[in-house]
C-alpha cells in the first residue's frame, strides 16, 4: 500500500506512578483495512486504546494520523479526526431515548437551539438500520440490552463520519445472531474505507474478519503480519513465548482433606453455571480465564456477595448456605477482592481500622473496643507481611499499591480462615511486592489454607498454582495439573482446547 | 487533614493537634466567649453585674442548647454515615404531643409516659430506616415525606390548637430547676452526649458507621451488616428526638405542636460546624458540642449586647450568623481540596 | 404507554379525587372559589415548575420559600416607593435570579451539595429579612394590585400567565436543546461533559432561573393582597418540592417532566379544600400532604426495585 497509512503509531511509551504499561509500540492502520490487535490481559491494549482515544498522553513516541503528525491529542481532538471507540461498557444516557443519545453526540446545538425529533428520529432509524439493528429510536436506553447498546454506539461513530473506529472486545456479550450481524457492519465499515482496530480474544472472529493482526505482549509490539500468514498455534505462541522471567516459590506439602468442594453451583443474575471443582487443604487453585470469563462472579457467589441459586458448596464435607458475606466469613471463607480501592481497603480509614474491618466480633467481643489488642494485630501482621507505613494508624491511602493489598490480605488472614479466595491478588503492584506476595500466599498453603486464586497474568496462575482450573463463558471447561505450558492454558481459555495442542 | 479520631498510642505530631478541626472550633469558641464576656456584661444603675458574664447567664446558655445539641448529638451518626435526617424537628414536635397526650388524656404516669414516648420515637425513626434500607430510597426525600408527616400528625391530633399544660412540679424539675449546680437537664444532656461519644468512638458501631460513611460497598465486602447499621442510626435519631421532646416539654411547661420547629437546621449546622463532612466518613461526636456551644454563645451572647438589645433582633442576628456560619465552614470544607486540585499533583511514594 | 405511567397515574390519582369530590361535596366545583383556589396556586405552580428544573438537574434547592420572601418584600418597598409595575416586576425577578446565582455559585463553582448550600441560604435569607424589617407589613398602593385591573380580570390573567409559562417551559424542556442538556447533566454529569455539554455551568444556570421564576411568583403573589407579608414563602419550599416529587420527576435526577409536576402540584393544592368540604379537620392537611410524598417515593422505590430484579 502506496498511501500514507491512516493512523500510525511509532515507539508509543506510557508509565503509571512508575509501571511501565506500554513499552514502545508500532501500529500502523490503513484505510479500508481491519487491523486485529491480539494480547493476553494486561498486554497493554487498554492503554494503547486510551492513548489513541486521547485519554491518555503518551510519554515518548509519535502519532500521526493520515501522515499528519498529531502533538497533543485529546477526547475532543480525536473525535475531529475521525477517532471513535465502541466499548463494552457503552456509556450512554440511560434515562434518554436512543434518537436523543445519538443527537447529543452528533449535533452540536447552541442553548437556543430547537431540537428537531423527527429529524433526530429519521436520523436515528437511518443510522440504526446502517448497523442492522431493529431498535426503536424511541426506546429508552435502560431498556436495551447490552449488546443492544453497543449497535447505538456503533451507529453514533457511523453518524460521527469516523475513519478510524476502535471496537473493543464488541462480541463479548454478543449471541451467534447478533455477531454476524456485527462482522457483516464491520465488513462494510471496511467497504467504505474505514480503518477498524479489532480488539477480540476469540481467534476464529480475528481469522474471519481481520485482514492483520499486531500481537502485544508485556507493552510491546511483538509483530503485525498478515492473518492469512498464521495459523492459530502461531498466534498463540505469539501471545505467550516469553521467557521465565520470575522464580516461583515451590509447593512444600502434600494437600490434605478437601476443604471446598462445589456441586453443578450456578447464579442466574451473575451468569455463573454449573461449576463443580474441589480445592484441598495446603493447596493453591489456580483459576485462569479471560477477562470476562466469571472467575469474579464464582468468587462472589462463593462469598455470598450473590448468592448461588443452584449446585450445592461444602466446606469440609458438609453443605453450607452462604446467603451474604456474614455467612461466608462464619464458615471460614475470606475473600480478598479485586477491586483493592473500592472494595479491599477504606483508604480514608487508618491500616490498623481496616485490618481488624472483618473480625469486630472475635476481637471486639462486647463491641468495646480494645486498642491495645487491636494495635498489637496490627502491628503483628505489618511485620508478618513487611507491610512499608508509618505506623498503623498511618490511613490505607497513604500506602502503596502493593502495601494496600498486603492490608487487605492482612484483614482477611485475621479471619483465620480455612478457604481463601485470591482474586487477582498483585494487580498493579510492582515486582518486588509481588514476589513478596508469591512468597506469603505460598506460606498461607504450607499452613494448611485452601488458595482460590484468580489471576490474570498467566505466568503466576501457572507458577503459583498446585492445580488449575480455566474458566471461560462463566463456566469451568478445563482442570490442568501443575506444570501444564502456557500455550494449553491459553489455547483452553481462547476456546481452543482441542486445536491448541497441535 | 485528619480523618482519624486519635487512639491512645497515636504519635500524631502535636502541631496536627493543635490544627485539627476541633481544635480550631475550640479557639474560635473561646474568642467568641471572651468577646461576649468584654462586650456583652454591664453594671446596671443599682450596681449589679448583668448580662454575658454572669453565671445565670452561662447556666441558661447551657439549658437553652440541651434540646438542640440532643438532636445534634442524634445527627452526628446520621451524617458520618453520609446519611441526613430532616426529620428530626417535627419528631420532637410530633413526640412531645405524644407524650402530653400520653400524660394528660391517657392518665399514665409520667414516668411510663415517658417511656413510651421514648419507644414511640424509636419507631418513628424506625419509620425512616425502613423506607431508606429496605427500598434503598434516598434519605433527603425519606425524611422530607416524614419532616411533613411527623408535624401534620402533631398538628392534626392538637387541632392546631390544644397545649398540654400543668405538669407536675416534679417534672418540670428537668427542665427548670438545678440539681448539683446545673440546671437538670443539662445531665441528661451530658449523658447522652457521653453515651454517643463512646458509641462513635469506643464501639464497633462507630466504626462501622464510618467504614460505610466512606465506602459502602467496601463494608458489605467486609462483612459488616451495612443495613442493620444504617438502620440503627436513623432509630437512634428517632430515641434521641423523643428525649429532646421531653425536655422541652419540661423547660417551657407545656407542650404544643410547633415544638421544635427548624431545630434540625441549627443541628444539622452544629454538626457541620463541628467538622463532621456532609459527604459522610468524617467527624466527631466532640466536635458536634463544640458546634453546638459555639451557636449557642453567639445566640445568646447576641443578646448581651447594647446594641442587638436596642435593636431587639438578638434572634434574626443569630439565625442569620448561624447560616453564614455554616455557609462558611463547607467552604472552608472544601476550599484546601480546590486548591490543591490546583497544584500540580504528587505522585504516591513508590515503595 | 409505560413511559408515562408515572405521570398518568398521578393523574389518576387527581381524577379521582375530583370525582370524589364531585359526588361527595359538589360545592368545591363552584367557579367563584374555584378561581380563588387557581389564582392562590398560581405562583406556587411558577416556582414548582423551576424546582421540577432543579430537581431533572439532580439538585434540590430549599431555599425558594425564603427567596420568596426576600422578593416579595423587596418588590412591595419599591412598589410603596412609587415605583411603576413595569420597573417592579423585572426587579423583582433580577433579585430572584441574584440570590440564585449565589446558590449557584456555591453549589456549581466549589461542588458543595445543595441540600446544604440551601439549607444555609435560607436561613440566612429569612433571618436577614426578619433582621431588617422586623416583620413589618408592606402596604401596597393600589396601582400594583391585581395589575391595576379589576379583581376577576386580574386574577384571570394570573393564572393564565402561569399556564402560559407552564407550557412554554414544558415545551422548551423538550424542544429546546438547553432543555434536552438539563436531563443530560442529570443523567450523568460525566457523560455529558464528553458529550460536549458543560455540567456546571449547566447547574448554575438552572439555579439561576429558579432563582428568577421565583422573583416572578413573589410578584404574582403580592399583586393579590393589598399588604406584603414578610413571611407569606415560609413552607413554599416544601411544597413545591412535594409537588415535584409526586408528580414523577425523579430525586435522582433525568427523569420526570413539568406535566407530571403540574398534575402533582394540583393534587396536593386540592387535598386542603378537599378536606373542607368533605368535613375533615384541615388539621389533617401537613399530615396527608407528607403521607403522599411518602406514597409516591415508596412505589417509586418498590418500582425500581423491581426493574432492577
Amino acid at each position: 500500500m502506496s498511501a500514507a497509512p491512516l493512523l500510525a503509531l511509532r515507539r508509543i511509551a506510557k508509565s503509571f506512578a512508575g509501571v511501565r504499561a506500554l513499552r514502545g509500540v508500532d501500529f500502523e492502520l490503513h484505510a479500508g483495512e481491519v487491523h486485529a490487535l491480539l494480547g493476553e490481559n494486561g498486554a497493554g491494549k487498554s492503554t494503547l486504546i486510551k492513548v489513541i482515544t486521547g485519554a491518555h498522553q503518551p510519554d515518548t513516541g509519535e502519532i500521526t494520523v493520515a501522515g499528519q503528525p498529531v502533538s497533543e491529542l485529546t477526547p475532543a481532538s480525536a473525535q475531529a479526526l475521525g477517532i471513535a471507540c465502541i466499548y463494552q461498557q457503552p456509556a450512554l444516557f440511560p434515562d434518554l431515548t436512543v434518537a436523543e443519545n445519538i443527537a447529543l453526540r452528533l449535533e452540536s446545538l447552541g442553548a437556543l437551539g430547537r431540537v428537531r425529533w423527527s429529524a433526530r428520529r429519521t436520523r436515528a432509524a437511518e443510522l440504526l438500520a446502517r448497523v442492522g439493528a431493529t431498535i426503536s429510536p424511541d426506546a429508552e436506553v435502560r431498556s436495551l440490552s447490552m449488546p443492544e447498546q453497543q449497535l447505538v454506539e456503533i451507529a453514533c461513530a457511523l453518524g460521527a463520519g469516523a475513519r478510524i473506529v476502535i471496537m473493543d472486545e464488541p462480541t463479548a456479550s454478543l449471541t451467534q445472531k447478533e455477531q454476524h450481524l456485527l462482522f457483516s457492519v464491520v465488513r462494510d465499515l471496511r467497504k467504505n474505507g474505514v480503518g477498524v482496530i479489532y480488539i477480540s480474544h476469540r481467534l476464529e472472529e480475528i481469522f474471519a474478519l481481520a485482514d492483520r493482526v499486531t500481537v502485544l505482549r508485556d507493552g510491546e509490539s511483538v509483530g503485525t503480519h498478515p492473518v492469512a500468514d498464521m495459523s492459530e498455534g502461531a498466534l498463540i505462541r505469539y501471545m505467550v513465548g516469553r521467557e521465565v522471567a520470575q522464580i516461583y516459590p515451590p509447593a512444600e506439602s502434600a494437600p490434605g482433606e478437601v476443604a471446598l468442594a462445589l456441586r453443578a453451583v450456578g447464579c442466574a443474575s451473575s451468569g455463573v453455571r454449573d461449576i463443580s471443582l474441589e480445592v484441598r487443604a495446603g493447596e493453591i487453585f489456580g483459576l485462569a480465564g479471560l477477562v470476562g470469563a466469571g472467575r469474579t462472579e464464582l468468587a462472589r457467589v462463593l462469598f455470598g456477595l450473590t448468592p448461588a441459586d443452584t449446585g450445592e458448596v461444602l466446606l469440609r464435607g458438609q453443605p453450607v448456605a452462604l446467603r451474604s458475606p456474614q455467612d461466608a466469613i462464619a464458615h471460614g471463607i475470606a475473600y480478598v477482592p479485586e477491586d483493592r480501592r473500592r472494595h479491599g481497603v477504606v483508604l480514608d480509614l487508618p491500616i490498623a481500622h481496616n485490618m481488624t474491618m472483618a473480625i469486630h466480633r472475635r476481637l471486639f467481643p462486647t463491641t468495646w473496643l480494645r486498642f491495645g489488642a487491636e494495635r498489637s494485630l496490627a502491628l503483628d501482621y505489618i511485620r508478618d507481611l513487611a507491610v512499608k507505613c508509618s505506623s498503623p494508624d498511618a490511613p490505607g491511602g497513604s500506602l502503596s499499591g502493593g502495601n494496600q493489598q498486603k492490608v487487605s490480605l492482612a484483614r482477611w488472614l485475621a479471619t483465620k480462615p480455612r478457604v481463601l479466595i485470591l482474586d487477582e491478588p498483585t494487580q498493579g503492584v510492582d515486582v518486588g511486592a509481588k514476589s513478596e506476595i508469591h512468597k506469603i500466599i505460598r506460606g498461607l498453603a504450607k499452613d494448611g489454607l485452601a488458595v482460590l486464586l484468580i489471576s490474570s497474568d498467566l505466568p503466576e496462575v501457572l507458577g503459583m498454582s498446585d492445580r488449575l482450573g480455566v474458566m471461560r463463558g462463566g463456566t469451568l471447561t478445563a482442570i490442568f495439573p501443575a506444570g501444564t505450558d502456557a500455550h494449553t492454558v491459553m489455547a483452553a481459555a481462547l476456546g481452543q482446547a482441542e486445536k491448541g495442542a497441535a | 487533614m485528619s480523618h482519624v479520631t486519635p487512639a491512645p498510642g497515636n504519635s500524631r505530631p502535636w502541631k496536627a493537634r493543635l490544627l485539627s478541626h476541633e481544635m480550631l472550633l475550640l479557639y474560635v469558641l473561646l474568642a467568641e466567649w471572651l468577646f461576649f464576656y468584654f462586650a456583652g456584661t454591664t453594671t446596671n444603675r443599682r450596681g449589679v453585674v448583668v448580662g454575658f458574664g454572669t453565671w445565670d447567664r452561662q447556666f441558661d446558655i447551657l439549658r437553652h442548647s440541651c434540646e438542640i445539641g440532643l438532636l445534634a448529638l442524634a445527627l452526628t451518626p446520621v451524617i458520618i454515615t453520609a446519611g441526613i435526617d430532616l426529620s428530626v424537628g417535627s419528631l420532637l414536635g410530633l413526640s412531645a404531643i405524644l407524650f402530653g397526650q400520653l400524660w394528660h388524656d391517657a392518665g399514665l404516669p409520667i414516668p411510663l409516659a415517658i417511656a413510651f414516648t421514648l419507644v414511640l420515637g424509636a419507631l418513628a425513626g424506625g419509620l425512616n430506616a425502613l423506607l431508606i434500607t429496605t427500598l434503598r430510597l434516598p434519605p433527603l426525600i425519606v425524611t422530607l415525606g416524614t419532616y411533613s408527616l411527623f408535624r401534620g400528625l402533631a398538628e392534626a391530633i392538637t387541632r392546631g390548637s390544644v397545649t398540654y399544660t400543668d405538669f407536675p412540679e416534679s417534672f418540670l424539675f428537668f427542665g427548670q430547676e438545678r440539681w448539683l449546680g446545673l440546671p437538670t437537664q443539662a445531665w441528661i444532656f451530658f449523658a447522652v452526649a457521653a453515651a454517643v461519644w463512646l458509641l462513635m468512638h469506643r464501639t464497633t458501631f462507630g466504626r462501622s458507621f464510618r467504614a460505610i460513611g466512606l465506602a459502602p460497598e467496601g463494608a458489605r465486602y467486609a462483612g459488616l451488616p451495612v443495613g442493620r447499621r444504617v438502620a440503627l442510626v436513623y432509630v437512634l435519631a428517632g430515641l434521641i428526638a423523643a428525649l429532646a421532646a421531653i425536655i422541652y416539654t419540661a423547660r417551657l411547661g407545656q407542650a404544643k405542636a410547633d415544638a421544635g420547629t427548624g431545630y434540625e437546621l441549627f443541628a444539622i449546622t452544629a454538626v457541620v460546624l463541628g467538622g463532621t463532612s456532609i459527604f459522610g466518613g468524617t467527624g466527631s461526636v466532640h466536635g458536634t458540642l463544640l458546634g453546638v456551644a459555639a451557636i449557642a454563645v453567639l445566640k445568646n451572647g447576641l443578646a448581651c449586647l447594647p446594641v442587638v438589645m436596642r435593636m431587639n433582633a438578638a434572634e434574626e442576628m443569630s439565625g442569620l450568623l448561624t447560616g453564614a456560619l455554616l455557609l462558611l465552614a463547607l467552604t472552608a470544607g472544601v476550599l484546601p481540596k480546590m486548591l490543591s486540585k490546583l497544584r500540580p499533583r504528587r505522585h504516591a511514594p513508590a515503595v | 404507554m409505560s413511559r408515562y405511567f408515572r405521570e398518568l397515574s398521578v393523574v389518576g390519582a387527581l381524577a379521582a379525587l375530583l370525582l370524589g369530590l364531585a359526588i361527595f361535596a359538589p360545592a368545591f366545583f363552584s367557579p367563584q372559589p374555584l378561581l380563588s383556589l387557581v389564582t392562590r396556586e398560581a405562583p406556587t405552580l411558577v416556582v414548582a415548575c423551576g424546582m421540577a428544573l432543579v430537581i431533572i438537574s439532580r439538585q434540590i434547592d430549599i431555599s425558594v420559600g425564603s427567596q420568596f420572601s426576600v422578593c416579595s418584600v423587596c418588590a412591595g418597598l419599591l412598589a410603596a416607593r412609587g415605583w411603576p409595575l413595569a420597573l417592579v416586576l423585572p426587579a423583582s425577578i433580577t433579585m430572584g435570579a441574584l440570590l440564585g446565582a449565589i446558590n449557584g455559585a456555591l453549589v456549581a463553582g466549589l461542588r458543595l451539595p445543595s441540600i446544604v448550600v440551601t439549607l444555609a441560604t435560607m436561613v440566612t435569607l429569612r433571618q436577614g429579612l426578619n433582621l431588617v424589617r422586623q416583620g413589618e407589613f408592606v402596604n401596597m398602593p393600589d396601582a400594583i394590585q391585581w395589575f391595576g385591573l379589576p379583581q376577576a380580570t386580574g386574577q384571570l390573567v394570573l393564572v393564565a400567565l402561569s399556564v402560559a409559562l407552564l407550557i412554554a417551559l414544558a415545551l422548551a424542556m423538550r424542544h429546546l436543546a438547553a432543555g434536552r442538556f438539563v436531563y443530560a447533566v442529570g443523567t450523568d454529569a460525566e457523560a455529558s461533559r464528553l458529550a460536549g455539554i458543560r455540567p456546571q455551568l449547566v447547574t448554575f444556570l438552572v439555579f439561576v432561573f429558579i432563582g428568577a421564576l421565583t422573583g416572578l411568583a413573589a410578584m404574582m403573589n403580592i399583586v393579590q393582597s393589598p399588604q406584603v407579608q414578610p413571611l407569606s414563602g415560609a413552607g413554599l419550599e416544601l411544597k413545591v418540592i412535594a409537588a415535584v416529587v409526586v408528580g414523577g420527576v425523579a430525586i435522582s435526577g433525568g427523569r420526570g417532566n413539568l406535566w407530571g409536576a403540574f398534575a402533582g402540584l394540583l393534587l396536593l393544592a386540592c387535598v386542603s379544600p378537599a378536606l373542607t368540604h368533605l368535613h375533615i379537620e384541615a388539621y389533617w392537611e401537613k399530615a396527608i400532604q407528607g403521607a403522599i410524598i411518602l406514597l409516591a417515593v415508596v412505589a417509586d422505590g418498590l418500582r425500581s426495585r423491581k426493574a432492577g430484579n
